[in-house]
């Protein structure tokens, strides 16, 4: 009773922010629903697994917590550096680049 | 005895799943209603913490002293680790983009930076 | 209650799909299609097909996303709107779909146990794992033992396509954008 009261708030939840995920004006916009998304996904996972008595689903939910992290991590440094394929030293030498151009 | 220490535990979860419920459905409404990217944060960093943590606390409270116990503490620790470096990524992201806030113009920011290094 | 949450997961999934088809901005196409296999890894939790909601998890939401920016660092952000005409595509569209549910109708309905997945060797398989290999998972005995050569060449496939990947996101990238060249980008 109590897990489907809180998969009810997450569905609740959810469809708000996959609104913002969809009219978000900014990119920045979007990353941060996406990663909010992500967050209730896991604890829909969670839940789903309590409701149907079958807990053991939480290795799915686990993997998406971290999953969830990398994919935001590698979407900010690709807007940040507008790529992904290059090392540590590049990007240091772009930083360096960028703080040269606004001084 | 035994029924008894159900019954809080029932109790417990019902307060966590209820306040936990609330910060999702806050935060989700603040993601929908506020008016630009940098207050949307605020909305965003409710969900990540206060309402997934809740969640996951009201679980924990259910699972009693077993393996799935010691997945969700594990959930519960790296949601409480990365949802704030995501976020604190996304603002840092925007921030070097030169997304501003509302009502205040590039100079302003550009001037206070300046002061503040 | 599964009804309700393969109802809200399903209309979650058809309302990501009209955002991808309407959207022109490929970094929030490539968002949404993350958002897209969540859902359908969160669908396979609820079918108990946990093995491949992880796989769903790791390759759909996780690696692709960023094979995809990858991607995407090299080519434009913007789809060009389509020059073909939509409603041939449209109607292709209809006609495969309509074909598909048709063919699910000769399908054993979901998880019935009189379904040919369960009579031909799967029992055979789940009587003589325990005795034969020992491993609680029937799955892990067929793939790693039973079917183990094929799984090696499914690996040799994976790696050499791997390989292949990062051979062309960073073969291309060095030469072309150069210091120099990415400073002017700036500048201008």
């Amino acid at each position: 009773m109590m897990f489907t009261a809180a998969m009810f708030a997450l569905a609740v939840a959810m469809l708000l922010v996959l609104v913002r995920l969809f009219a978000g004006p900014t990119l920045y916009d979007r990353v941060l629903a996406l990663n909010a998304f992500g967050t209730m996904t896991v604890l829909l996972i969670g839940v789903v697994g309590f409701m149907t008595e079958r807990p053991d689903f939480l290795d799915i939910a686990l993997l998406y917590a971290l999953i969830n992290f990398v994919g935001t991590i590698a979407i900010l440094k690709f807007f940040r550096y507008k790529d992904l394929g290059q090392g540590l030293a590049a990007s240091e030498e772009q930083n360096s680049l960028r703080d040269g151009g606004s001084q | 005895m035994n029924l008894s220490l159900d019954l809080i535990l029932d109790i417990a979860s019902w307060i966590s799943f209820g306040l936990g419920a609330f910060f999702l459905i806050v935060g989700a409404f603040g993601m929908i209603r506020l008016p630009d990217f940098w207050s949307r944060l605020h909305a965003a960093g409710v969900i990540d913490t206060l309402g997934a943590e809740l969640i996951v606390l009201g679980m924990l409270f259910q699972a009693g002293f077993t393996i799935v116990a010691v997945k969700l503490l594990l959930i519960g620790a790296f949601v409480f680790l990365t949802s704030p470096t995501g976020t604190h990524a996304v603002a840092n992201a925007a921030f070097v983009a030169g997304l501003r806030p509302l009502g205040l113009t590039r100079d302003d920011t550009a001037a206070k930076t300046d002061k503040g290094a | 209650m599964e009804a309700f949450i393969d109802i809200v997961l399903f209309g979650f999934l058809i309302l990501t799909a009209i955002a991808i088809m309407r959207l022109r901005n490929l970094f929030a196409v490539v968002m949404l299609s993350g958002v897209f296999s969540l859902l359908s890894a969160g669908l396979f939790v609820v079918m108990d097909a946990v093995d491949v909601a992880f796989t769903e998890a790791a390759v759909g939401a996780g690696i692709s996303t960023v094979l995809m920016l990858g991607t995407m660092a090299m080519t434009s952000r913007e789809e060009k709107p389509p020059v073909h005409n939509r409603l041939f595509s449209f109607a292709i569209a209809v006609i495969v779909g309509a074909a598909l549910i048709y063919g699910t109708t000769d399908m054993p309905p979901f998880g019935s146990p009189d379904a040919p997945a369960h009579q031909h060797v799967g029992p055979d398989y789940i009587e003589r794992t325990p005795k034969e290999i020992g491993v609680p998972n029937v799955v892990t005995a067929v793939l790693a033992s039973y079917r183990g050569f094929d799984t090696l060449g499914e690996v040799a496939v994976i790696f050499t396509a791997g390989i292949a990947v990062i051979v062309l996101l960073h073969g291309r990238t060095r030469p072309a954008r150069t210091a120099r060249a990415r400073k002017k980008e700036k500048d201008v």
